[in-house]
């Protein structure tokens, strides 16, 4: 079965996601932030189709929308957002809707579509681009070899707390317990006093 | 040990460097945010960084036995003559450096014949767990790598001294032995042992370096990666490169390799969640279980078996 490459993000999120995406299904409650970030999504489709390619620093290059991309050696599927081919070099673009900086489950999430890349085109891809659109920012993103080993290793993660089916521990930033869909389903975390419960309640 | 030759110091300046220069570290990952997560500790264990790094025994039971358990552990040959050799590096570079400011930088005869002695070796006390064979064995290691050291840092002084002949002893210090040896550093703010000893960190070519003997392993780079996370929370600057210096013996021959590498998010998350599962293990008291691959060489296989 292969993994999506969006459960990489929501691994370095919270590794409780993952819980409740496979083992425990719930029927989540869609956040503001996840409808209007479709709405924005299917605007920017629009416009990106009329725009140069100068805030991404190239001179030309061919714009490829949603590719689904698929690969059973990695184990992963997904669609990715857009990416600029030019000259037989590929970059990644993935668009985000934060308010704040990009984080490290952006990273990776670009970091797989990169790899995604890689065995579709059968080519080396060594930058992928993080599109912040509130900030109309373009962030350059290296496709390390460490990043690659990484994104193997959540991989791995994954599989393990599938195969384990047990509740991983939450991430230990609370803040990001208060955007999260999953928030009502975790038995030991009350966001607004920031106290931890002991005992877990599945 | 120390010292870039002239590929290394190519590879240093032409991709090391200006790669470390544009280095986008997520910040959350920088050691300066210790107080936050995910860098700031659960739990109020205190670690040494080896004991975050080292992943000789898979399951981590090594440091089960030792710190849970309580049950001191006899170190192996190879614990042993690893502190032996760093001793003999540091002992050296302490050396020479006394020797520079006693002697000065002129007549210049004299400092160089200083540095040209022999060098006498002070062996730490566990040597005498070994046997005799062993013991043998150490000693000409040891010679043969105070023998190099001396070399390396005689042909520095007599390099320097030969383009600056007004220089000064502290200059003269500063130029050919750029190295603090076993920088201390209070790691308490990441939950580490408040006596955190870095081999070095180098100044001329701003980077922490560390010194292993045996094969190259993976986890190594931990070692780089919590003393630059234990650097940046305290001084509040960034530190990006490491240095992993391997020495090997063959043939009654040093061989040295060096392995230098950016300290970037996967290797500071990678020590994170090493140092949180260390943590737990000892905190809760969680025995880990055998690994699969036990070594007859662990120090803990007669505790574990």
């Amino acid at each position: 079965m292969n993994l999506k490459v969006t459960d990489i993000k929501q691994y370095i999120y919270c590794p409780r996601i993952i819980y409740f995406l496979y083992i425990c299904p719930v029927s989540k409650k869609t956040t503001y932030k996840m409808e209007s970030g479709k709405v924005e999504h299917m605007v920017l489709d629009k416009l990106e189709e009329r725009r140069t390619l100068k805030r991404y620093r190239l001179a030309e290059g061919e714009r490829v929308f949603h590719t689904y991309l698929e690969s059973e050696r990695i184990g992963l599927q997904g669609k990715l957002d857009m990416h600029i081919v030019v000259d037989k070099q590929y970059y990644p673009v993935e668009y985000k809707f934060t308010e704040r900086s990009a984080s490290l489950n952006h990273k990776y999430q670009l970091v797989s579509y990169a790899m995604l890349l890689e065995d579709y085109y059968r080519c080396t891809v060594r930058n992928g681009l993080l599109y912040l659109v509130p900030k109309n920012e373009i962030i350059p993103v290296e496709i390390t070899p460490n990043a690659r080993e990484f994104v193997y290793e959540i991989i791995d993660k994954i599989r393990q707390i599938i195969r384990s089916e047990r509740v991983p521990e939450r991430q230990r930033k609370v803040n990001k317990c208060r955007d999260c869909e999953y928030r009502r389903f975790c038995g030991d975390i009350d966001i607004w006093t920031k106290e931890r419960v002991d005992k877990c309640i599945f | 040990m120390y010292f870039l030759n002239e590929i290394e110091r190519k590879m240093f300046l032409k991709k090391m460097l200006p790669k470390a220069r544009v280095l986008d570290v997520d910040d959350e990952l920088r050691g300066w945010n210790w107080h936050q997560p995910p860098l700031a500790p659960a739990y109020e264990e205190r670690l040494a960084v080896y004991e975050v790094s080292n992943t000789y025994c898979s399951t981590h039971r090594d440091l089960y036995v030792r710190r849970v358990l309580k049950t001191r552990i006899n170190p192996n040959y190879f614990m042993i003559s690893g502190k032996a050799f760093h001793q003999i590096v540091v002992s050296v570079i302490e050396h020479a450096k006394k020797l520079i400011y006693f002697h000065g930088p002129t007549p210049q005869g004299r400092l160089t014949s200083a540095l040209r002695q022999a060098f006498e070796i002070s062996w730490p006390s566990e040597v005498n767990m070994l046997t005799e064979e062993q013991k043998n064995d150490l000693t000409n290691k040891g010679k043969c790598l105070a023998e190099y050291e001396q070399g390396r840092i005689l042909a520095r002084v007599e390099e320097v001294l030969t383009q600056q002949p007004y220089i000064g002893a502290d200059a003269l210090v500063h130029l050919t032995v750029p190295v603090v040896c076993e920088h201390k550093l209070d790691g308490r703010f990441l939950g580490l042992s408040q006596y955190l000893s870095a081999d070095a960190f180098m100044m001329s070519d701003p980077m922490v370096m560390d010194i292993k003997f045996g094969s190259p392993r993976k986890f190594h780079r931990l070692s780089t990666t919590g003393y630059a996370l234990a650097m940046e929370a305290l001084y509040e600057m960034p530190v990006n490169l490491g240095c992993i210096c391997y020495g090997e013996f063959k043939n009654g021959q040093l061989i040295v390799n060096r392995d230098m590498h950016l300290i970037d998010d996967e290797l500071r998350q990678w020590f994170i969640e090493s140092r949180d599962e260390k943590m737990r293990m000892i905190y809760e008291e969680i025995d880990p279980g055998l690994a699969d691959d036990c070594q007859e060489t662990c120090p803990a296989y007669e505790e574990c078996h």
